[in-house]
């Protein structure tokens, strides 16, 4: 219902319906447009004030056979006022592999916590945590490799790896720059209720190197290389999820909270075992009606800027309050209040936003 | 951190594994599916994803369905788009070669049936059309028995060793359906020409097949939940002084409904969509019955009929 082309062939269904023949073997095209206004700029950001775009995606994707499916995604940014265009995502996925395995080669979103294998247009806020906007980019995608396994147990158990050649992170000379490792457990605790669990680890082996020179400008909050500002050699995310809604009717009415850890350490060469980034966030949105939502999130990050062969202690905590207007699943607008408090950051400030993600064509299905 | 690494390899691959469970495994979409294959195969251990307070479009693909749809020996769901806002990602999730698009393992019940109103152009301005047509077939009294039919015969497919014990109670299931569509038919008589609101087209087979007129829907696009205005426009309608009542299902939004009978004085009836666990309306049969009760009740008790 979401998605007007059905996204996995059902051929026999042909039979039956005239329409739309022609289409059924191209690939579904959606396009997300992302637009925003912005009072003032803020720390970490990767919005500019004003009147901006923000992720502006187009997407194909399609089975390729049985075996196989394909997505590409490629996103259009604007950064003072220079267009770009990236390719997010390039990947085949297998389809029913024996004993619950699951591949995935190409480029796409590194699994690690909760958000970051989300598009960034599934969003509840207008921009990322401030931890994931400074250790991770906001997401992290690259090219690699992912083995995952579901688990043949009761509840739902997950464990993946990935290998990435590593330079979206940072740049460096590892072949295979990154690997993650990511368990995932979850259930339902009634019928109204159900919850998700998270362990990730992420090691980046360019910093481990030690030869890795970082052009990290004065500031660090100023960085539109679309890697991360902050980077250690080892990463842990912890992340929880729980939802609710009443009868597990999620048309009507859900409330969903979440929050995720992040640990940053072995920063560089000079960093002694106190240097280290952490944050983490908390996030509640009450979905209150089948059009409206409400969101509130709490978020803090602490960091060390590395300078020469010594640190720049930075933080950053931030608190967004949103409400959001979804005229169909299709069209979101949202305002957002934004506040900032900091140490060591030149641009930290409170601002408004008002944000429109539309979905244009196919509308593929969403995660949990 | 060479501990806390190995901690973390412990942990993602240290556990792992119980034995494979050998009863057979059925992950059901909607719960009218679930009741039809346990009419087949009762000793079916199954997982139903959705109920009947529950809007089969808006589900998530949430960790527990992951888990069942992993271990399921057969998926039957509705198809025509009805699922695919979280089928899909479901299906690959789960990873099972059992239940991937195409395998036998994988059923969808729109394939076996004529599905009402196809569109050969939608866009979204439309509201939420499917271009396969209405997927809201489990509620017509000539196109279940197709789908149940297809189903059996999966079932035996799947399940070779117990196919004369399926195609048995099928049969007897065939029997009875057709007794109770005689009932139906002959109760149809009061109810043909008589005029309903509908919230969405969710009812839209059976009312059709009974002969009503359901042209009035609380929706003002399919998909978007009732709005004041489309509501305040929909009382400007000359024919709505001749309706019945205002139908709507269990998981709908009740308030839209109880405002326009306030305005037009006329009863709201709230009926499952769907199969429930218990009662009466816990098979296909039952349910319909019960529909086609409460809305014979309700067209007596109104005087002059409506006509």
């Amino acid at each position: 219902m979401f998605n007007r082309v059905v996204p996995f062939a059902m051929m026999p269904l042909l039979a039956f319906v005239n329409g739309a023949v022609a289409n059924e073997l191209n690939p579904d095209v959606s396009i997300t447009l992302d637009g925003y206004y912005k009072q003032n700029d803020t720390a970490l950001s990767h919005r500019e004030e004003g009147f901006g775009l923000g992720h502006t995606e187009l997407s194909l994707s399609a089975p390729i056979d049985d075996m196989f499916s394909g997505r590409l995604t490629t996103v259009f940014e604007e950064h003072d006022g220079e267009g770009e265009i990236l390719i997010e995502e390039a990947y085949l996925q297998t389809n029913g592999l024996p004993a619950g395995l699951s591949v995935r080669g190409g480029r796409f979103l590194s699994q690690v916590g909760y958000l970051n294998s989300r598009h960034l247009h599934e969003d509840d806020f207008v921009e990322r945590p401030a931890v994931y906007r400074a250790l991770l980019g906001s997401h992290y995608y690259d090219t690699g490799l992912r083995v995952n396994a579901l688990l043949p147990t009761p509840f739902f158990w997950q464990v993946g790896a990935e290998a990435f050649e590593g330079d979206q992170l940072s740049e460096g000379e590892e072949s295979i720059g990154v690997y993650t490792l990511n368990t995932r457990v979850g259930g339902d605790l009634s019928v109204s209720q159900s919850w998700q669990l998270g362990l990730s680890y992420l090691n980046n082996r360019n910093i481990g190197a030690g030869e890795a020179e970082e052009e990290h400008d004065h500031e660090g909050d100023h960085d539109h290389s679309h890697g991360a500002s902050y980077t250690g050699e080892n990463l842990y995310v912890a992340d929880a999820v729980w939802k609710w809604s009443p009868n597990g009717n999620a048309r009507e009415q859900q409330v969903t909270l979440s929050g995720e850890y992040l640990y940053a350490d072995d920063l560089n060469e000079y960093a002694t075992s106190d240097d280290d980034h952490k944050g983490w966030y908390v996030s509640g949105v009450y979905q209150f009606a089948p059009q409206w939502s409400a969101g509130v999130r709490y978020g803090e990050v602490d960091l060390r800027a590395p300078h020469g062969d010594h640190f720049h202690s930075q933080s950053l905590q931030e608190t967004d309050v949103m409400l959001a207007w979804s005229r169909s699943h299709f069209s979101t607008i949202r305002l957002q209040y934004t506040h900032q408090s900091d140490t060591g950051f030149s641009e930290a400030d409170n601002t408004v936003m008002v944000q429109y993600v539309m979905s244009l064509g196919a509308h593929g299905a969403h995660g949990y | 951190m060479r501990y806390t690494r190995w901690f973390f390899i412990t942990i993602l691959f240290g556990l792992v594994s119980l034995p494979a469970r050998a009863d057979f495994q059925v992950f059901a979409c909607e719960p009218e599916w679930a009741a039809l294959v346990q009419e087949f195969v009762p000793d079916a251990q199954v997982t139903t994803a959705t109920s009947y307070l529950q809007d089969p479009h808006y589900i998530e693909a949430r960790p527990s369905l992951i888990a069942a749809m992993r271990g399921a020996d057969l998926a039957v769901c509705t198809g025509a788009s009805l699922e695919a806002g979280w089928l899909p990602t479901l299906l690959q999730r789960a990873s099972n070669p059992a239940v991937q698009p195409g395998r036998s393992g994988l059923f969808f019940a729109a394939e076996y049936a004529q599905l009402h109103a196809p569109h050969e152009h939608v866009d979204r301005s439309m509201g939420d059309v499917h271009p396969e047509g209405n997927p809201h077939v489990h509620l017509s009294p000539d196109q279940l028995p197709a789908i149940a039919d297809s189903l059996a015969h999966r079932l035996g497919q799947l399940r070779p060793e117990a196919s004369g014990d399926i195609l048995a109670r099928y049969i007897r299931w065939r029997g009875r359906w057709s007794q109770h569509r005689a009932e139906w038919r002959q109760k149809a008589e009061a109810l043909q020409g008589h005029t309903i609101v509908i919230q969405h087209t969710n009812f839209s087979y059976l009312l059709d097949w009974l002969g009503m007129d359901a042209r009035f829907e609380l929706e003002p696009k399919p998909g978007l939940p009732p709005s004041a205005s489309h509501l305040s426009q929909l009382l400007t309608e000359p024919g709505l002084m001749h309706v019945d009542a205002i139908l709507i299902a269990s998981h709908q939004d009740p308030q839209p409904a109880n405002w326009l009978a306030n305005q037009i004085q006329k009863p709201v009836l709230v009926v499952p969509g769907t199969v429930t666990d218990s009662g009466e309306t816990q098979t296909l049969a039952g349910l319909i019955s019960m529909i086609v009760n409460t809305l014979e009740a309700t067209v007596q008790e109104e005087p002059g009929g409506g006509l």
